[in-house]
């Protein structure tokens, strides 16, 4: 299961391919292993906002504030996200 | 009303959608992003002005849409490279090839992210560290086997990206009327790899042989 429209992961919407892309390697989560907690649970909003403005900046070495910014208008599109 | 008809309906509103989507795309790709207005894709679409806010709520969604769909495109041909062991040379082989599919609308957005609505700017964003982040993937492999120099993930993207949008926003300088990276990429793709690639010595030595 997944993000109906996308395909993705419904906290981050990261494409998820493989069995392996979805958390605990478990088709029936929709959201990926990268959102998920050892346990299998979604991870909380703010560590979400935190890892992706983080891969923002590693990926293109943003200003932290712009990458910061960017991740909550991504993550405002997400279904995960949007009773927040 | 049966479950039949209802997914008939599903799927010519899906229909509908993708025709927008694609009618918008190519509109964008000729007179660029902020040019493009909802009513001239309804009437490529041949569908009501009305009927394009049913599948997307604005303007900026729409807009917003045919970057995501565009720029996904690219990233899963990518994903494709990287998931088959290719190296970097051939991986930056295959983001050039996806480039310059699309090199007007990439043009367009280059000219225009920072003057387009908000909704834009995310998905523009997203596809810029999903094509770095598999760029990297490649790239560690090629570092750990000592035959590139080690360096930031984000300043190996950013001098690549440099370097071909360049190319990109003037191709009327560089190649007018024709695709500036299917002229000149295969030079900046050599050049490039040129630049990264660690002294045969440093591949040795890694490599625990010297
Ligand atoms: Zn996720």
């Amino acid at each position: 299961m997944s993000d109906p429209e996308t395909g993705g992961c419904v906290s981050c919407g990261m494409p998820m391919r493989s069995d392996a892309d979805h958390a605990l390697g478990d088709r029936s989560k929709d959201f990926c292993a990268h959102c998920s907690n050892g346990d299998g649970t979604m991870m909380r909003y703010e560590e979400v906002l935190t890892r992706m403005a983080e891969f923002l900046q590693t990926a293109q070495g943003l200003d932290e504030q712009v990458a910061h910014d960017a991740a909550k208008d991504m993550l405002a599109k997400m279904p995960a996200w949007q009773q927040r | 009303m049966s479950a039949h008809s209802s997914g008939t309906r599903e799927i010519g509103k899906q229909r509908t959608r993708r025709r927008i989507l694609a009618k918008a795309t190519r509109l964008c790709a000729r007179n660029g992003f902020s040019r493009t207005r909802t009513l001239e894709v309804a009437r490529a679409a041949r569908v009501s002005h009305g009927s394009v806010f049913v599948h997307f709520r604005s303007r900026d969604e729409l807009l917003s849409a045919v970057v995501s769909e565009m720029t996904r495109e690219i990233t899963d041909a990518l994903h494709a490279q990287v998931a088959s062991g290719a190296s970097l040379t051939h991986t930056l082989a295959a983001h050039l090839e996806c480039l310059a599919e699309r090199e007007q609308s990439i043009r367009w957005l280059l000219l225009e992210i920072p003057l387009l609505p908000r909704g834009v700017h995310a998905p523009w964003l997203a596809f810029q560290s999903a094509t770095s982040f598999h760029i990297g993937q490649a790239a560690e492999r090629d570092m750990a086997a000592g035959s590139i120099e080690e360096m930031p993930l984000h300043l190996l993207f950013n001098t690549w990206i440099g370097l071909v949008n360049h190319y990109v926003i003037n191709r009327e300088l560089f190649a007018p009327n024709k695709s500036a990276l299917r002229v000149h990429g295969p030079v900046l793709l050599e050049h490039f790899s040129n630049l990264i690639s660690a002294p045969a010595s440093m591949a040795r030595r890694r490599k625990g042989t010297a």
